[in-house]
């Protein structure tokens, strides 16, 4: 589904990706995880062409994201992303964040666009917030309605940054339900997250970044079995300490 | 040295200042209207990557801003009559100083206009667009769906407050000889001999409209600043 191959970039000498390989199969779910400034953000940002990168290929589906003759539109619209800070619009009401795209960009109808929007709000659990704006939602609502405006244009797979890095603490979980949920349903998953619980229970396989490199790429049981480099027994040794 | 105050030509020529008024007021929407408009074009010329259109953007604010505005409507008033004559076979009797002026202040304003909408669209974090973008909008039907709304709404009072400085500058176009609502009382100042009375008359006109259009600004700050 997805493919990175030898992918780098740089801003000015700044190099952010070094020769990043890897690969996303249908229906897998792959974690992203390694510590702040090493490029996981980034990376996963270039897979939809958020991010522009110089060297290397990267191919969704079979198309290719960084030639200039592909549209990127078109092809954006059918990979769903959630932010770190949700960036839902905060201009307009639940219904009319979850249908704008679908209406403008898929050619939806209006009816069509709010019942499909109304149907994934009543399963993140947010029906009855339909009618209100992004302002008066809590954060872990504001993230669950994200992740079902990106639902509802039918995305043939979803990249998740670190979609809980910005929640207080008792919301995250709310928000990693719905993930775990999406996650067992056989959504194809790339996810820039720090939890580790969610990476145990849903992920295929883990990547780990550091500086810009991939340094380990494997199955979860042997990642949190026995992380071939020291910087990821390190990480983990940090993150998993309490 | 003792003045005598004489307020007495005034209520008689109320109909004909009226008259001036509504010619400022012309000018004042149709430069707003023009302003904000080809404001918005140019803000979103000066952010684009295409550097050509920023160069033209900033080129253009920055000579705007550049030169007072009298000048620019004397101009207007000497150039644009006999191009705008030239190009629609207009009768040379036709009057166009209106139409000119209109254009010079539209012109102009839009310079400052351009500015203020550039740092309302600046004001709207980059991930509303990043986020546009992954849904798969065009960078137009980002602009318009997501990034200008928003920043409008940001920018109201900063616009008000822009539409009561131009509505102020319109007596510029004294220049022009418009008989606009400063031209009408500087008229019937200079015919009636009264033209303290007149232009104090007209400046309490100025203060009032301002005073209480900006009071209705800083109220509508004070409601959005509690939304």
């Amino acid at each position: 589904m997805i493919t990175i191959d030898k992918v780098s970039k740089h801003y000015g000498s700044f190099q952010v990706l070094t020769d990043c390989t890897t690969q996303v199969k249908k229906g897998e779910v792959v974690v992203v995880c390694g510590p702040s400034g090493s490029g996981k953000s980034t990376l996963i940002k270039c897979v939809n062409g958020l991010e522009p990168f110089q060297a290397g290929a990267i191919t969704v589906d079979g198309i290719s994201v960084g030639d200039p003759k592909t549209n990127l539109s078109k092809l954006r619209s059918r990979v769903g992303m959630v932010f770190q800070h949700f960036e839902l619009f905060p201009h307009m009401s639940i219904t009319d964040n979850l249908s704008i795209a679908q209406v403008k960009v898929l050619g939806r109808s209006k009816d069509e666009a709010r019942d499909k929007g109304l149907k994934l709000l009543d399963r993140v659990g947010l029906k009855a917030h339909a009618d209100k704006f992004p302002g008066q939602l809590s954060g872990g609502q504001q993230q669950r309605v994200a992740i079902a405006r990106a639902l509802a244009m039918d995305p043939i797979c979803m990249l998740f940054d670190e979609p809980t890095s910005a929640l207080d603490p008792e919301m995250i979980n709310e928000v990693l339900d719905v993930m775990v949920e999406l996650a067992q349903e056989g959504m194809t998953m790339m996810c820039v997250t720090h939890e580790m619980g969610f990476a145990r229970k849903v992920a295929n396989r883990v990547i780990f970044m550091d500086q810009g490199r991939i340094v380990e790429d494997d199955a979860k049981d042997a990642f949190f079995g026995a992380p071939r480099s020291e910087r990821a027994r390190q990480f983990l040794a940090k993150i998993l300490q309490h | 040295m003792n003045y005598e105050f004489d307020w007495s030509s005034i209520p008689g020529s109320l109909p004909f200042l009226w008259e001036g008024m509504k010619i400022s007021l012309e000018i004042t929407a149709i430069a707003v209207v023009v302003g904000i408009v080809w404001g918005t074009l140019l803000a979103m010329m000066r952010l684009s990557p295409v550097k050509p259109l920023s160069w033209f953007a900033a080129g253009y604010v920055n000579l705007f801003r550049a030169i007072p505005l009298v000048m620019v409507l004397l101009w207007f008033f000497l150039i644009v009559p006999q191009v705008l004559r030239g190009a629609f076979n207009l009768d040379p009797n036709t009057d166009v100083r209106l139409t000119s002026a209109m254009i010079g202040f539209a012109l102009f304003e839009s310079a400052y206009y351009s500015e203020i909408i550039r740092a309302g669209i600046q004001s709207v974090p980059k991930g509303q667009v990043a986020a546009a973008s992954a849904l798969g909008m065009s960078y137009a039907q980002a602009m318009r769906l997501v990034v200008l709304p928003q920043a409008f709404r940001n920018m109201v009072p900063l616009l008000l407050t822009q539409a009561i400085v131009l509505f102020q500058d319109t007596s510029l176009v004294y220049v022009s000889a418009l008989a606009d609502f400063f031209g009408a009382a500087y008229k019937v100042g200079d015919r009636d001999g009264r033209l303290v009375e007149l232009l104090l008359f007209a400046g309490a006109v100025y203060f009032v409209l301002c005073f209480s259009l900006s009071q209705v600004v800083r109220r509508l700050q004070k409601r959005m600043a509690t939304v």
